[in-house]
């Protein structure tokens, strides 16, 4: 490889003027790196932008079952899904659930990440045990805990163990909510982990042995070496973890179908109802442009993070 | 100097492993209970259920009936339709991505820049969200109830091509240069050169690819719904909402349904955690 490298200077772009347009263009990086790029490019425009696109044109018409007409209504279908109720209980309960859930998972996450990269009897193991449900569809893991939470389930089981008294959970409209936050945070608090662990490892153990000898102790290497330290990692686990909870759907479809009583009508869970059991394409797609907007939102906040220290 | 005694320490050392022991086990324990579960026909777990023993957890009288039934059921064919939709999509996802992120990182032209925006913006936009705009384009071309249709939306994965973006930019451009003074063509860079460089991010491209199609919920509702062109985690939805459930069948499914993807990840794990780790915290 030594030998190559010294003739390096001759790329050669000052012969082809005097070539025909196809040889120039066959030799032109740009239209090689376009080729390479084609089918790629190609696929995320088709299905990634252009639905997001024909959502927002879509949530801006009307189509008329009984006239079978498509008529331009400007923001109407805006209008009225913020008049509507059910949208507004959607709305609540997808923000109760974030502003619980996030907070939480990514707590237990940064807790465990720091406690599973400590020097433990068996760490790597115990660690692997919490990563295991990372494999987990969604879907499994709400058939699973489905189970799990029945009358005469696993959950009560044990609760009967303690003499407690059985639980409806998923029944209830006070506990359906909190039990979908236990079955998202099975699978996603290892995997948010995973990332922290990744940047506990970026820390330089010098930083540590300094501040060993400075006297501080546990909880102040903490909160001034650890915790500033992972400042990138926790932006970005805060951030997708986010966007991801205000996405959850196949629990809901499989366990509560919304309920009982719109207690777990989750935005995802709403948009579906409005496009296939109400059947108002037109509203579902106001609502999935919403839903877009507040996800970009989150995702502009994450690059603020990021970027305010630099 | 005053680090904590030695005695101290040895005694946080020890309530950190009891606490790691216990937190890891309470992870793993509703996988192994899925395992026990499965091995019991038909209702016969709620009766281990109550009362709660030791027994109710291990699979002892093992009986793996499930599995046999679960072959001959809608599920053994949705579990093929979901391998073989999630290898084509790996196959094609890769292939498609890798290219596009040597177009956007070993050959250097102008607007470039406005190429990876799309590729960033493609990213943001959830696939989840937009799944239901999508469905609908699909319906008007007759893509639903096919592979094709099934397969197309996991191919194109812009973090795929921003992940081993973010890797080919790490290979010196001394070699590529070298390898085109030779006469090498870009096709040839590419395969004879970044493709060999690249094994850890194109495993961790590839699982990234993979657990896409394998836990997708959303788009095979959509898009799926004929029994013969049902992916595995709709026909356990469907097995679970049925007038009369057989659980055993449903646990062994679970089971199915996690143990593949948990090969995978634990074979490849390192390659995996690496290369997802790289999206967030470095530049």
């Amino acid at each position: 490889m030594t030998t190559v490298t010294k003739t390096k200077e001759t790329v050669a772009p000052q012969r082809k003027a005097k070539r025909p347009l196809w040889m120039r263009l066959r030799q032109s990086p740009a239209a090689a790196a376009l080729l390479f790029l084609a089918p790629g490019l190609l696929f995320l425009v088709v299905l990634r932008i252009a639905p997001a696109v024909s959502a927002v044109a879509s949530s801006l018409f009307h189509y008329s079952l009984l006239r079978d007409t498509t008529s331009f209504v400007g923001f109407d279908n805006y209008a009225t899904l913020f008049r509507d109720s059910d949208f507004h209980q959607a709305v609540l309960v997808t923000l109760l659930f974030n502003v619980i859930i996030n907070p939480l998972q990514i707590a237990v996450s940064l807790a465990l990440a720091v406690l599973l990269n400590q020097k433990l009897a068996g760490v790597r193991f115990w660690r692997a045990l919490v990563f295991l449900p990372i494999a987990v569809p969604p879907a499994v893991s709400a058939v699973v805990w489905d189970v799990a939470f029945q009358p005469n389930g696993l959950i009560n089981a044990f609760l009967r163990v303690f003499g407690l008294p059985a639980q409806p959970f998923l029944t209830s409209g006070s506990q359906a909510l909190w039990s979908i936050m236990i079955l998202c945070s099975w699978i996603g608090v290892g995997y948010w982990m995973m990332f922290l662990i990744s940047g506990l490892n970026d820390i330089p153990t010098s930083l540590y042995e300094a501040s060993t000898l400075d006297g501080a102790g546990a909880w102040k290497r903490f909160w001034y070496i650890t915790f500033p330290m992972l400042r990138r990692p926790l932006a970005f686990v805060l951030v997708a973890d986010t966007v991801s909870n205000f996405l959850v759907f196949a629990p809901v479809q499989i366990l509560t179908n919304g309920g009982p009583e719109n207690a777990t009508n989750l935005a995802m869970f709403d948009i579906y109802r409005r496009a296939f059991t109400l059947g108002n394409m037109n509203l579902a797609q106001a609502e999935v442009v919403l839903l877009m907007l507040v996800t970009l939102v989150v995702v502009a906040v994450q690059f603020r993070l990021l970027r305010s220290k630099e | 100097m005053t680090t904590p005694s030695v005695p101290r320490r040895r005694l946080g050392r020890t309530v950190g492993t009891v606490a790691a022991a216990v937190i890891g086990i309470a992870f793993a324990f509703p996988l192994l209970w899925v395992l026990t579960s499965s091995l019991r026909p038909g209702n016969d777990i709620f009766s281990y259920l109550s009362p709660l023993s030791i027994g109710s957890f291990l699979p002892i009288h093992a009986d793996p009936a499930s599995y046999g039934a679960l072959v001959h059921s809608d599920f053994g064919r949705a579990i093929l339709n979901s391998i073989v939709v999630s290898l084509v999509t790996v196959v094609f996802g890769l292939l498609f991505s890798a290219m596009a992120a040597f177009g956007l990182s070993a050959i250097k032209f102008r607007g470039q820049g406005v190429l990876f925006g799309i590729v960033v913006l493609s990213f943001l936009i959830p696939f989840d969200a937009i799944s239901i705009p999508l469905a609908d384009l699909f319906r008007d071309v007759n893509l639903q109830n096919t592979y094709l249709g099934l397969i197309l939306p996991g191919i194109g994965n812009g973090l795929a091509i921003f992940l081993m973006r973010q890797f080919f930019l790490a290979i010196p451009t001394e070699i590529v240069e070298a390898a085109r003074m030779d006469g090498l063509g870009w096709w040839g860079v590419f395969t004879r050169i970044y493709l060999p460089l690249s094994k850890p991010t194109l495993v961790g491209a590839g699982m990234t690819l993979f657990l896409f199609q394998w836990q997708a919920y959303m788009w095979p509702l959509l898009i799926g719904t004929e029994p013969s062109k049902q992916l595995a985690p709709i026909a356990l939805a469907n097995m679970r909402g049925q007038f009369t459930v057989d659980f055993g069948q449903v646990f062994a499914g679970s089971l199915v349904l996690t143990v593949i993807p948990l090969v995978l990840i634990l074979v490849f794990q390192r390659h995996y955690t690496q290369s997802l780790a790289s999206t967030g915290t470095k530049d």
